[in-house]
């Protein structure tokens, strides 16, 4: 009885002191965490749609692979200027997490790469700009990813298909939602104005 | 150790006389799987020193407190606790490294390269010198990596630190985990025929953990 004493006593005193020197650092560490995520991601959507003038708020949220992902409409004087959705899409070896912004006609502003896990080297070359400049300007029905030369659809990188094959199911299945939310609301309101 | 070996001695011991990498050939498993550029290695090898010297530390100072038929969790636990604290603190006030490290500071809690420092020597020695022996084995696997980040960046993708050097990417294959295995067999054998020759060493090397 003795010795377990002698043995446990210590043990669980360390483990009780690591507990307490643990969350000492969360207790001091998470405001300045949540203040710097929250900074940064409005940050990120700011750089999505820079004339926007009013904040970016959410305007709801949509599901991928079943976890949460937001969408934003950008207003400048409340008119909008653009439509944000944050998305992702399944690379070779992880979800890349994208945030992907529309013009008001419907067409691809910027697509912006937040977090991926890919193979260095290869997988990783979907963040040149190269690749990524290709979506701006482009339409739903023009976001299809092919091999070889394009000026109409998406150029995959040579040697990490997968990971462009991600980036453009992420980008298209934002884009479907952003249009399927706003799109009929845009032709309206053209409509409206021709009459 | 006693207290005739000079603290320079016992730096030097943990970079070059029994580098964690090249010589004990522990913690092998990170050494591959993050040595495809030198920036990752060179993060890496910046997050372990850290870990290692405070788990030296710590581990030192308690020395006498932690019961020796419980010291192996004692050990994992002051390792996980460091771990979590640097990296809470980090992903606090240093958001861009934490960007680029975060993703391997949690790994270190596994690594056997601090363990067997604080089994080895932290458990047996003063504060100063384990502190010492912390930076130096610190050093040295820092020194690794980034030997090894050197070599398998130019040769994989003809670059150094992001930057291209290379027109070409002359050897693909090294940048792959395969690659890595490849780096690590002919560093080490590059590095004890060095020895060999010019230091008349023994050579070294072998057994290996994860």
């Amino acid at each position: 009885m003795k010795d377990t004493m002698k043995i446990t006593l210590p043990l669980v005193t360390i483990f009780v002191a690591a507990g307490i020197v643990m969350s000492g650092t969360y207790k001091y560490t998470y405001p300045v965490r949540y203040q710097a995520e929250k900074k940064e991601k409005e940050e990120a959507l700011k750089e999505m749609a820079p004339d926007a003038t009013d904040p970016i708020k959410p305007a709801g949220t949509w599901t991928i692979n079943n976890k949460p992902y937001e969408f934003y409409r950008a207003t400048a004087s409340e008119q909008p200027v653009a439509y944000i959705a944050s998305t992702a899409g399944k690379g070779y070896s992880s979800f890349i997490q994208m945030l992907v912004s529309l013009s008001p006609d419907m067409k691809i502003r910027d697509v912006k790469v937040l977090d991926l896990n890919e193979t260095p080297g290869l997988g990783d070359q979907i963040l040149e700009k190269s690749f990524l400049d290709q979506f701006k300007g482009k339409s739903l029905s023009q976001i299809v990813l092919v091999k070889g030369e394009t000026k109409e659809n998406i150029q995959a990188v040579s040697g990490a298909t997968y990971s462009s094959r991600g980036v453009t199911n992420g980008v298209k299945d934002a884009v479907q939602l952003l249009v399927d939310k706003y799109g009929a609301g845009l032709k309206t309101a053209i409509q409206e104005v021709t009459k | 150790m006693s207290n005739n070996v000079s603290y320079w001695t016992l730096f030097k011991n943990g970079v070059f006389g029994e580098n964690p990498v090249f010589r004990l050939a522990l913690s092998l498993c990170p050494a591959v799987a993050v040595t495809s550029g030198v920036k990752n290695g060179f993060l890496m090898g910046v997050a372990v020193l850290f870990v290692m010297t405070m788990t030296n530390v710590t581990v030192s100072l308690l020395r006498n407190f932690i019961n020796p038929k419980v010291r192996i969790p004692s050990y994992v636990f002051i390792t996980a606790t460091w771990v979590t604290v640097i990296d809470q603190v980090m992903s606090a006030y240093q958001r861009a490294v934490y960007k680029e490290m975060g993703l391997y500071i949690m790994l270190i809690v596994a690594f056997a390269i601090i363990l067997s420092r604080a089994e080895m020597f932290a458990s047996k020695n003063k504060l100063l010198p384990s502190f010492v022996d912390g930076v130096g084995m610190g050093a040295g696997f820092l020194l690794a990596l980034m030997l090894l980040g050197v070599f398998r960046e130019f040769l994989g993708k003809g670059s150094l630190w992001n930057i291209h050097i290379l027109p070409v990417k002359p050897l693909l294959i090294m940048i792959m985990p395969t690659g890595g295995f490849f780096a690590m067999g002919l560093m080490m054998g590059w590095l004890n025929w060095i020895d060999r020759k010019f230091f008349g060493g023994a050579g070294g090397g072998g057994g290996g953990h994860h």
